[in-house]
């Protein structure tokens, strides 16, 4: 399978700037339904995301957020407009991005430790090195004695832990989450909002994740976009611009209400009713 | 007594009590041995075989278990390959589903005249009697596959092959093995077939043969020797599954 070469910036800037990682041009999906309609899911579509930024993208359901996941993650085809992933075109089986679903989706044939090196196996034998790898993994997201339990042995938010470190054994450059702590209890999806952070205060990863949790965008991430209904646009980009690290401090931030509030106005006000 | 106990003694206690009953019945109402044995003239029946009783069930195992073996080379694969691939499927499945609407009864003296009356047409016979539902178990298996799981072994770069034994194959474990399951029953049944119309060994052979010389008793102990090495083979597929594959046997609705 042909590979992008290496990861070159889409502009070439200045050391120590900023570097664009992901570009989507006008990048939109039209499904062909059953009934032989088209369905716009997504139309338009432009945003540039930065290396080592955490963006998150918001928007009524169904409004074509996953699609524009999985365009990134070479799941699906723009049928319209271009991707970039660090200056070149996007490809399937490019192992610069990873993927975390909403639900764990660990493979319930394997022992947790298999299951992390899983997109290893998909390319190659491992080795003991990547064994070594999956084990740091699963200590980093406080798994590290639960690799050679069974899947179904572990919790919900264990399992969703677990295949967090599953995505990071390739040590992409980019994390695509999809709703990835929607299936959680609140308790448990606090804990690891932090632990998000400082899996990526630790790798500096790109992370492009989708939520239906306002406040999880806000509290996670440095811009939100926010997606308008059917057919998916980018209606407002929004810098969120509180001091990191963040915690759950920072929901009483005197900024921080002023910005959910602005997100969700964009998502229920008249303003989202004029796009649509 | 504990549950696992009355799981195995209460079966013991009805089967015990139908052949009391059938016993008893028999001898009292005087039916004729040629009409329905009762169960100590099968008994007899069988001891008068001697060893030749096991030799040829030893015969009979033997076709069954080759031809199950054949039936899952050829089941699993054709199931992987309608299954994968619509081109494929829309090809090859309307073929085999007339393939197996044949009565195989009807064409196992047709496939004696065309291979012999050899092992091998008993085993060709095995085959087209029990691959089809390990075919359609692989096949729905394959297909239930969750998009998510297909999903992660591409963006990890798996190819179509990869993809297929690392995530597929896996997944349809738990369908395959009731497609054994139903395979090994209907193996019995084909090798009974095999040797009605094509043996000179066998329990089939023994139980036509001994029909022929009205010993019905003695085709009745070869019929429950036949009920016997089924369920015996039905509990096998059940052991291997829960001793190879004991992580698919849970059902987590939550996956
Ligand atoms: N494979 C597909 N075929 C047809 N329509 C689809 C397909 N995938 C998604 N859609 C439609 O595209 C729209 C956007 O879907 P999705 O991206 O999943 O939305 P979101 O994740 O924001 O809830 C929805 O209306 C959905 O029904
Ligand atoms: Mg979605």
């Amino acid at each position: 399978m042909a590979m992008v070469p290496h990861l070159r910036p889409v502009d070439p800037a200045p050391s120590g700037a900023p570097q664009t990682l992901i570009e989507l041009a006008h990048a939109g999906v039209t499904f062909r339904t059953r009934t032989g309609e088209d369905l716009t899911a997504v139309e338009d579509f432009n945003l540039r995301i930065q290396d080592g930024e955490i963006v998150s993208l918001v928007g009524p359901s169904g409004c074509g957020k996953s699609t524009v996941l999985r365009m990134l993650a070479g799941l699906q085809e723009p049928t319209n407009g271009d991707i970039w992933i660090g200056g070149g075109k996007r490809r399937r089986g490019f192992s610069e991005v990873a993927i975390v679903f909403q639900r764990p989706t660990l493979l319930p044939w394997l022992s947790v430790l298999k299951n992390v090196l899983y997109p290893v196996r998909a390319l190659r034998r491992t080795t003991a090195a990547d064994r070594a790898r999956a084990q740091e993994l699963l200590e980093m997201v406080g798994l590290g004695d639960m690799g050679g339990r069974m899947p179904h042995e572990l919790s919900g938010g264990m399992q969703q832990r677990a295949s967090i470190a599953r995505s990071l054994i390739l040590d992409p450059k980019i994390l695509l989450m999809d709703e990835p702590f929607g299936a959680l209890d609140a308790l448990t999806r606090e804990d690891m909002q932090l632990d998000l952070l400082d899996i990526h205060a630790s790798t500096g990863k790109t992370i492009l994740l989708v939520t239906h949790s306002i406040n999880e965008a806000v509290l996670l991430s440095d811009r939100v976009a926010v997606m308008s209904a059917r057919p998916g646009r980018l209606q407002e980009l929004i810098d969120i611009d509180i001091p990191t690290p963040r915690t759950h401090e920072t929901s009483a931030h005197p900024a921080f209400h002023d910005y959910t509030r602005r997100i969700r106005d964009n998502i229920f006000g008249p303003n989202a009713r004029s796009h649509a | 007594m504990s549950p696992a106990a009355r799981k195995i003694v209460l079966p013991i206690l009805a089967f015990a009590l139908f052949i009391g009953l059938w016993e008893l019945i028999s001898v009292s109402l005087e039916i004729p041995v040629y009409l329905l044995p009762s169960p100590s003239a099968i008994w007899e029946g069988g001891a008068k075989l001697g060893t030749s009783l096991f030799t040829n069930t030893a015969v009979t195992l033997k076709t069954i278990l080759l031809g199950f073996a054949l039936s899952c080379a050829v089941g699993i694969p054709l199931g992987v390959l309608v299954s994968v691939n619509r081109l494929t499927s829309e090809a090859i499945y309307p073929l085999i589903v007339f393939l197996n609407a044949i009565p195989i009864i009807s064409i196992a003296p047709i496939l004696v005249v065309i291979f012999g009356t050899d092992e091998t047409t008993r085993l060709i016979i095995v085959t087209l009697t029990a691959f089809f539902p390990i075919m359609v178990a692989t096949a729905t298996g394959i297909m239930d596959t969750p998009q998510e799981m297909l999903d992660l072994s591409r963006v990890a770069g798996a190819g179509p092959l990869t993809e297929i034994l690392t995530i597929r194959l896996p997944h349809a474990v738990p369908f395959i093995f009731g497609g054994l399951r139903i395979g090994v029953t209907v193996a019995v049944i084909g090798a009974v077939v095999a040797e009605f119309v094509n043996a000179n060994r066998g329990l089939g052979y023994l139980v036509t043969s001994s029909t022929a010389q009205f010993a019905i008793p003695t085709a009745m102990a070869c019929v429950v020797m036949l009920a016997v090495v089924s369920v015996i083979l039905y509990e096998a597929v059940n052991w291997t599954h829960r001793l190879l594959f004991g992580w698919s046997l849970r059902n987590d609705p939550g996956k």
